[in-house]
């Protein structure tokens, strides 16, 4: 703006003037932004907290597992063996459904997909990140009750997510999982209490009995990322 | 200088390029992107960049697109679940892949009823746990969305229209009936080679129904000349079955033994066996060769000759062998002098435990003599077997052709195969074929002959199919289906059955019934059924082996010294020698995508199939890699680019067939240059007094040998540290006749190599783990064992989800294969000799102390407990430092989302932030091709090899779910698993009783790149050759 001779004095333009306040106003909603951005990522909204989506049929965990006592393992009968505790086929429903209330409405449609063959499609309620694989037998066989990432489903009348699922959540447990062991033979118990109340006493011995490893090895990469 | 003189001592090269230090090389090497146009970024002004970039931040912003939830996924349970099926496990069925006539049984790993990877069934006599590319590369066929999906009937009027399986029934119905009335009168039958016991039952069956109806074989590589020459020595049609781990000394006359060969895996299986410098066992290969083969570039002594002098050759071979009948001495050069002279001491020697093998296009005699040599040498029985060679009652193409120009067939049926592409030039056939009235077409996709048939009907893939086989030896194997046709696509059995209006026409009731016949079983349909079951469960039939037999020689050779002595040489022409490609084989496979992107194990080209030409050859003509020529045969001629390959016989151009193809879907068409048209019914071999002129036109190929190259600049600044070139330097090692035997030393002639140990005490820092806990994966990769086949690339892409990335990306130094096979030269290109080739695998080599992780801004690449180098995909944000940091340069960057790419289409550009890729979906049926052990990666960040962690998790899982520990031998690696010679080794090398330990123990073992002080968890064994010795005098 200054001719090429002369001085060469830089000399801030009028619009200057504008900035200090165009910072000050920037600044103020960075300050509430943020916060909000990160109480976002943290909410149980992002982490799907509470996702119950509506399921084809009105099954009740609450009634199955809770007031009659079905083992999990009854319906989810891979969980020891596989990476999936897979959705049982109709014909498990029909096991008990072929006598009992048999004519009811939503026991219809389970016999309907008996009859024709077509799957019941079930909607996914826990899901986890592409890049992360996780192992029902790999757990269950060394003492993580269904519980500590189902919740408790036998008080669910619609299945909903209890637990965010996040890698954070997930390193709780891989670091320290002496706070979460149970026997083998409880996992499926969804009311199980540590006998004498202290969970990290048994905790740690169970940590040896099942011989797992220690922290640095169960938090590398590659325990569940393939 | 002869071959068993002291080889130079210098070094190892990847190209002619390389050796020269070209300085177009040079720049390419530099640049960072090579072969990328600078002026085509600088199109993007900086400013509008920037303000694309921001625009694209705050959209995303916008969107939250990181707070919503996955797209609500359904599961849906089986309404009944079958018996023992876990869902989401892995399972393997046994099954059998047919080609050349030969099947070879397989293990192929569903996923919830999808197959996703192909392994050899160890049990199988021509597996013995391994596959060959090509098979592994099958799995992505059996997804190829340009497969054939209807029936497609050609109108009168030329149009063709899409149908019904049920029209074309309809129509074959009545078309047959009235056929049958005339007792198949002027119906003709054109198949593949098979052996198939239900094809050649059903071919019994139509004999019986069409009493008057032809059938006619076509392999447009065949072994008609092999067969020739076994009636010729002993009077019948007899088949050979090599028994290499039997013999000491091997010669192998234009034999691709591990490439081309039926039994290709089991005879690298055994070589490689009895080739352990460790165990006291070290046979010698000698090869002859009219091209450079995968064989020829691993035997001890080679020498490549013009296909004509061979039979010249042989004879005086068998001369100084004293066979009977051959007496005339014939002449030969000073060169092939040298070897003869050379190899008949050595067979002479070994006696009983040599063996000559032949390739299928040598001629008749050359196979006679190489009988009559084994005989002589009693060879017979020890290191070759016989079985009788299976009846071929059917005609050849030359005669379906000449029927029909006589207007004999009115209705043709051809089954796979596709001879309006692959035929003999001479026939016509093309033009032929539609002139017959009534053309139907099997085919698995609609190609070219598809398109000169009035029916084209689609077949259903192997893995699709009921079907059963026989292996080279005999031994039959059932193949069952992993997954119901696709497409709905038929059998040859089954749309046969329908043809002669059977009522069973079901693969499985067909297969079955002959079974019935086949498989030995006792009494009764319930021990049938045991047999039955065994054999679908074991995937190969014990006791199904044809019976050896022990064959006389009839009269005795006969000397044409006359014929063979006219010598070919300075005639300034050129012999063209055809050889199928193998990567694509005939060009059934130009389809697919992987295939044609595997390099080329001796050219490294991707994506074309380049003629070959000597170096000497190519000054003659004046023309240099990627220069076109046009090729002349008579009246014949093609334009073909040139690649310059040392190691080529002079004299010979090497062609490759079976690019080139215009229907062969969208990968396929119009990749590489159509050879056949130079092919003759009396030229399938090769054909002699070919010119070949410069067009002076370029063409771009897109080979690998240059990429990724180990040394040239790190090796210059590691010069200064470590000494002289040539020494700790080396990236390619080897060990010579006086290293083993005895305390075997090791390295080039010195007593043995300096271990890591020299370089560990200048560290500074001590390591921050060891990289143990509670095992410590490792890998070793033998060299000497190693014959560059390609296959283990292929499982690797297989395995790991790895795309394909096309011929301008290649061109570009960014395809994907995690692992390389750099194929080194050793010698001088302008002499007579053939140059010492090895072939080293190179795969991310898991260091310790990683130069990589060092580099990465985010933590993206980190080491775990065990010593894996592990890649987090969803922390990289695509710096590509640690590629840039990578000594070895395995790292493999993801510079487009290449899965979702569909072929033809460019590689989407800008648009598709990250989120949005996830919505972009990969085509249905080409994504069931997917592992879904691996993550598939998308655009913008960095892979590499894992040590396919997934399998080491499986196998963990597997077992500590019992409370077990893990064993040696419970993981086996993608690469390892398919190696039909054992060269990569995989496991705990913490364990002192593992076998990868005794190997990295082993004296040949050592790190690449040792010098720089990474510690890499793969060690390299030392390639072994054993020559003879030098100072023998005949």
């Amino acid at each position: 703006m200054q001719p090429a001779s002369g001085t060469r004095r830089f000399v801030f333009p009028r619009w200057a003037n504008y900035l200090l306040p165009a910072i000050v106003i920037v600044g103020a909603g960075a300050g509430l932004y943020i916060p909000v951005l990160l109480g976002l990522a943290g909410s149980p909204r992002t982490t799907d907290v509470g996702y119950a989506p509506v399921q084809p049929v009105a099954f009740s965990h609450a009634t199955h597992a809770g007031r009659l006592g079905i083992d999990c393992a009854y319906c989810h009968n891979t969980v020891f063996e596989a990476a999936y505790a897979a959705i049982p086929p109709t014909q498990t429903c029909l096991n008990c459904h072929a006598a009992i209330q048999a004519e009811h409405s939503e026991i219809l449609k389970v016999r309907e997909s008996a009859v024709t063959g077509m799957p019941i499609e079930w909607v996914r309620v826990h899901n986890l990140p592409d890049h992360a694989y996780f192992d029902h037998s790999a757990h269950v066989n060394k003492g993580i009750g269904c519980v500590s990432c189902h919740g408790r489903i036998d008080r669910m009348e619609i299945v909903a997510q209890a637990e965010p699922l996040s890698m954070g959540w997930c390193l709780e447990c891989h670091r320290e999982p002496e706070r979460f062991l149970r026997p083998v033979e409880e996992v499926t118990n969804m009311a199980w209490e540590p006998p004498d109340g202290d969970q990290l006493a048994l905790g740690r011995r169970l940590k040896e009995l099942y011989e797992i490893r220690e922290p640095r090895y169960m938090s590398s990469c590659t325990r569940c990322h393939r | 200088m002869s071959p068993m003189t002291e080889r130079p001592r210098d070094d190892y090269w990847l190209s002619l390029e390389h050796l020269a230090r070209d300085p177009e090389l040079c720049a390419r090497i530099r640049d960072e992107f090579p072969g990328y146009d600078p002026a085509a970024l600088a199109e993007m002004p900086r400013r509008r960049f920037l303000r694309l970039m921001g625009g694209a931040m705050a959209l995303a912003g916008l969107t939250l697109s990181g707070c919503r939830r996955y797209p609500a996924e359904r599961l849906a349970p089986h309404a009944r679940r079958p018996e023992e099926r876990v869902p989401g496990a892995l399972e393997r069925y046994a099954t059998g892949f047919e080609i050349d006539g030969a099947t070879t049984g397989l293990l192929v790993t569903t996923h919830d009823g999808r197959p996703i990877k192909i392994e050899g069934n160890p049990l199988h006599p021509d597996s013995l746990g391994a596959t060959d590319g090509i098979t592994q590369a099958t799995v992505l066929d059996l997804y190829d969305p340009d497969r054939s999906r209807w029936p497609v009937e050609m109108t009168a009027a030329g149009e063709r229209r899409r149908r019904g399986w049920d029209q074309f029934d309809h129509f074959a119905g009545a078309h047959f009936r009235a056929l049958r009335a005339l007792g198949g009168g002027g119906l003709a039958f054109l198949c593949g080679r098979s052996t198939s016991p239900t094809s050649l039952a059903m071919r019994a069956r139509l004999r019986e129904v069409f009493p008057r109806c032809r059938w006619y074989e076509h392999e447009p590589f065949d072994a008609a000349a092999r067969i020739e020459g076994s009636r010729l020595a002993f009077g019948r049609a007899l088949r050979p079955i090599y028994r290499l781990h039997r013999a000491a000394v091997i010669a192998a006359i234009d034999a691709d033994l591990f490439g081309s060969h039926p039994a290709k895996l089991r005879h690298a299986s055994e070589w490689a066996a009895a080739r352990k410098p460790e165990a006291g066992r070290m046979n010698r290969l000698w090869s002859i060769e009219s091209e450079l083969s995968i064989t020829g570039s691993v035997a001890d002594h080679r020498l490549a000759q013009r296909p004509g002098r061979i039979e010249a050759i042989v004879q005086e071979l068998a001369r100084r062998l004293a066979v009977a009948g051959v007496t005339d001495a014939v002449p030969l050069d000073d060169r092939e002098t040298r070897f003869v002279d050379r190899l008949a001491a050595d067979l002479r020697v070994a006696g009983a435990a040599s063996l000559i093998t032949v390739g299928d296009a040598a001629a008749p005699r050359v196979h006679e003599l190489a009988h009559r040599i084994n005989a002589a040498l009693g060879a017979l029985g020890q290191t070759v077997e016989f079985v009788e060679e299976p009846a071929r009652e059917a005609g050849t193409i030359a005669e379906l052709a000449r029927e029909i120009e006589s207007r004999s067939v009115e209705t043709l049926v051809i089954l796979d195969g596709n001879p309006g592409f692959d035929a003999p030039a001479d026939l016509g056939l093309a033009a032929h074929i539609g002139r017959v009235p009534t053309t139907i077409r099997l085919g698995l996709y609609d190609d070219e002959t598809s398109a000169l048939c009035t029916w084209h009907v689609p077949r259903a893939h192997f893995l699709e199919s009921w079907s059963d086989g026989r292996a080279w030896d005999g031994a039959v194997s059932i193949g069952q289906p992993l997954i119901l046709p696709l497409h709905d696509g038929r059998t040859d059995a089954e749309l046969l059955a329908g043809l002669a209006g059977d009522a069973t026409r079901s693969g499985y009731d067909l297969v079955r019934r002959t079974a019935r016949d086949v498989i030995p079983h006792e009494e009764g349909d319930a021990a049938f059924e045991r047999a039955w079951r065994r054999a679908l469960h074991d995937g190969v039939v014990e006791r199904t082996a044809w019976p050896r037999v022990e064959p006389e020689l009839v009269g005795a050779a006969r000397s044409t010294a006359s014929e063979v002595a006219v010598a070919e040489g300075a005639t300034g022409r050129l012999d063209v020698v055809f050889r199928r490609d193998p990567r694509l084989h005939d060009g059934r496979f130009a389809n697919n995508a992987w295939l044609q992107e595997t390099p080329d194990p001796m050219t490294k080209v991707t994506w074309d199939n380049p003629a070959l030409l000597s170096v000497r050859d190519a000054g003659r003509l004046g023309v240099r890699t990627g220069d076109v020529v046009r090729v002349s045969v008579d009246d014949r001629s093609v334009e073909l680019p040139v690649f310059v390959l040392p190691g080529q016989p002079e004299g010979v151009l090497g062609v490759r067939l079976g690019s080139g193809r215009a229907a062969a879907g969208r990968i396929g068409n119009g990749v590489g240059f159509d050879a056949y048209p130079l092919r003759t019914s009396a030229t399938l071999a090769f054909a002699g007094n070919a010119t070949v002129e410069s067009t002076g036109r370029r063409y771009d190929l897109a080979s690998t040998q240059d990429h990724h190259v180990m040394d040239t600049f790190a090796r210059q600044a590691t010069e200064k540290r470590v000494g002289p070139r040539g020494e700790s330097g080396k990236v390619v090692r080897e060990v010579t006749p006086a290293d083993f035997g005895g305390d075997a030393g090791l390295g080039d002639g010195e007593a043995s190599v300096p271990r890591a140990d020299g370089h560990d005490r200048a560290r500074i820092f001590d390591p921050p783990s060891q990289f143990n806990e509670p095992h410590a994966w490792g890998m070793t990769i033998d060299m000497s064992s190693c014959i560059g086949c390609n296959a283990c690339v292929t499982a690797c892409q297989a395995e790991n989800n790895i795309p394909v990335v096309g011929k301008e990306e290649v061109a570009r130094n960014r395809e994907m294969h995690w692992i390389r096979i750099d194929r080194y030269f050793k010698g001088d290109p302008e002499s007579d000799e053939s140059p010492d080739v090895v072939h080293q695998p190179v795969m991310c080599v898991h260091c310790e102390n990683a130069p990589c992780e060092q580099v990465c801004p985010v933590a993206a690449t980190v080491h775990d407990t065990e010593g894996l180098n592990t890649m987090v995909y969803n922390r990289c944000i695509g710096t590509r430092y640690c590629a840039n940091n990578c000594p070895y340069k395995v790292r493999r960057f993801n510079y487009f989302d290449y899965h979702s790419k569909e072929p033809g289409e460019p590689a989407r550009p800008w648009a598709g932030m990250p989120d949005s890729q996830q919505l972009i979906s990969v085509d249905e049926v080409k994504r069931m091709v997917f592992n879904p052990d691996v993550t598939v990666r998308m655009r913008g960040v960095m892979e590499k090899c894992t040590y396919c962690v997934q399998r080491i998790q499986r196998a963990r899982i597997d077992r500590r779910r019992r409370g077990e520990e893990i064993r040696d031998g419970d993981i086996v690696t993608a690469c390892q698993q398919v190696c039909p010679t054992q060269a990569i080794v995989f496991g705990d090398i913490g364990d002192p009783d593992s076998r990868v330990r005794a190997l990295q123990e082993s004296p040949r073992a050592y790190p690449v790149l040792e010098e720089l002080g990474v510690r890499p968890r793969t060690l390299h064994l030392a390639k072994a050759r054993n020559p003879a010795k030098v100072d023998f005098e005949p």
